[in-house]
């Protein structure tokens, strides 16, 4: 029996990698969104985590350093920042909230709801936390 | 009355790259999308490769992207599609290795759902009438229809299109994924076993790296799937009595 | 891309490790937030603040917690992202083994931290 020759279709040069081509969320339905969002937010937290950790190194260099670093980041410029990292913790947290549910008890019907729900707990969470923030400093 | 649609269909052939060629096709108003690639085959260029066989949405042989969604073109209509104006794009389902034009490579499709040995047609439905002496014939399944089975039969509605592998991330990204076509038959073939071993093989091949822990919650599988088979809630049902499975073999021992 | 299957060893618990440390920093992240940011004065703590935040046992347990569980989660995060591009089996049992080094190593240093600081 011949076999048929056949070609991936990654091995063209206008065809996209694997990676773009299975991360592209456009034309999947709201999930594929989700999937790619939590995926952006959880690497960015990964790469947050290990800033923070490092610069954690400066308490060992004692208090003077310490203090003078912290005086840094008291300005706006660095709490907003801060802000982009909540927002990347509310996202990947809530949306995370969702996967486990769907795991273990709402199936199709309710998925993008609690998507969608979601994402506007984590809006209105960001706003209010970020308002809590600059006021604080 | 006819209507003159403007159909861009991918061509490829033998490894080249990529194209996309142009055909205004005359057909019919309440044509489908099928009818529109036949035409284009028909009437401009007959090395157009695709598949088709029943037209009416049974084999499951014709599933492509219209307009960048999975559909099957047999039961999409054109003005479904088609706002009057622009092209309808029509390219090959994707994560299948694509042989030529809208013709795709779907034997690991048809691999992983033959591991689950789903078989959508019971024994006890071929079982010869009973006769004194005469023993029914049952391939190794049972002939009694068990209790509860109305609530997975959906997923013997499976065409075996591929559609919901193309829609789904995962398969895009890793090649072993066994994919939500072969997890839902797996699902739906544990239902029916008989022999617990047998139960347990097949639990086994969920398992695994690339099996139902791969998934990533995205449910696109179920949202293209034209057979309205919930093949992401069958990988949620997996995972679930796999951590059974495991919480009784720990505390077992 | 689709292939033919090949039997891969099974791991049914690093998700479900995935999900509990997931719902477990919800509550461990959100502590850490308002002890870090909303109950102190001036929103950040300097040196001697965090010396008496950690010297109180309650919170170096907490800290302790959070530190692990961020970390395993984390780490089984980019694992989960590395194993779906398909590796060979050798190669997910190198990235698996690598991250877990990674990981002691980030404990460790954490470890090192909270010891030079609270004493």
């Amino acid at each position: 029996m011949k076999t048929l020759e056949s070609r991936p279709s990654s091995e063209s040069p206008s065809e996209p990698r694997h990676v773009v081509r299975g991360h592209d969320p456009r034309r999947r339905g709201l999930g594929a969104w989700a999937f790619l969002l939590n995926r952006i937010t959880g690497l960015g937290l990964v790469v947050y985590l290990y800033v923070h950790l490092a610069v954690l190194s400066l308490l060992a260099r004692g208090p003077e350093s310490w203090d003078s670093f912290i005086d840094i980041v008291r300005s706006p410029f660095f709490l907003a920042l801060d802000v982009v990292v909540i927002a990347g913790w509310l996202i990947h947290a809530l949306n995370g909230i969702r996967i486990t549910l769907a795991n273990f008890a709402f199936g199709a019907r309710v998925q993008k709801a609690m998507f969608a729900v979601a994402m506007v707990i984590a809006g209105a969470t960001l706003l209010v936390l970020s308002v809590l923030l600059f006021e604080g400093s | 009355m006819n209507v003159e649609v403007p159909l861009s269909i991918q061509r490829q052939k033998g490894g080249g790259s990529p194209r996309r060629d142009l055909f205004r096709v005359s057909i019919a108003e309440s044509a489908s999308v099928l009818d529109a690639i036949e035409a284009a085959w028909a009437q401009h260029d007959s090395s157009i490769q695709f598949r088709h066989a029943c037209h009416h949405a049974s084999c499951g042989s014709c599933a492509v992207r219209v307009n960048g969604v999975e559909k099957l073109p047999c039961v999409t209509s054109i003005a479904e599609v088609w706002d009057g104006a622009g092209e309808i794009v029509v390219e090959p389902l994707r994560n299948f290795p694509v042989i030529a034009d809208l013709v795709v490579d779907v034997r690991g499709l048809f691999d992983r759902i033959e591991a689950s040995e789903m078989r959508p047609i019971r024994a006890v439905e071929h079982a010869p009438p009973v006769d004194v002496g005469e023993v029914p014939r049952t391939n190794g399944q049972s002939t009694v229809v068990p209790e509860g089975i109305e609530r997975f039969m959906r997923f013997e509605s499976c065409i075996e299109c591929g559609i919901c592998i193309s829609a789904c991330p995962t398969a895009g990204l890793d090649d072993k994924f066994f994919g939500p076509a072969g997890l839902a038959a797996l699902h739906r073939a544990r239902q029916e076993s008989v022999d617990p071993e047998a139960a347990e093989a097949l639990l086994d091949l969920a398992d695994g790296e690339h099996g139902a822990w791969r998934c990533h919650s995205a449910w696109a599988c179920t949202e293209r799937c034209p057979q309205g088979i919930d093949a992401a809630g069958a990988v949620m049902a997996l995972r679930r009595e796999l951590m059974t499975r495991r919480l009784r073999r720990l505390f077992r021992r | 891309m689709i292939e033919t299957t090949q039997r891969t060893t099974a791991h049914s618990w690093t998700w479900f490790v995935q999900a509990i440390t997931g719902i477990a920093l919800v509550i461990l992240l959100s502590l850490h937030m308002i002890a870090q940011h909303f109950i102190v004065e001036g929103g950040l703590r300097e040196y001697a603040d965090i010396v008496a935040y950690l010297r109180n046992p309650v919170i170096l347990v907490l800290e302790s917690l959070f530190l692990i569980t961020v970390t395993v989660h984390a780490l089984l995060g980019v694992r989960a992202v590395a194993f779906d591009f398909g590796l060979t089996e050798k190669s997910e049992r190198v990235v698996s083994r690598i991250l877990a080094w990674v990981g002691v190593a980030t404990l460790g240093y954490g470890a090192w931290i909270i010891w030079l600081v609270a004493g």
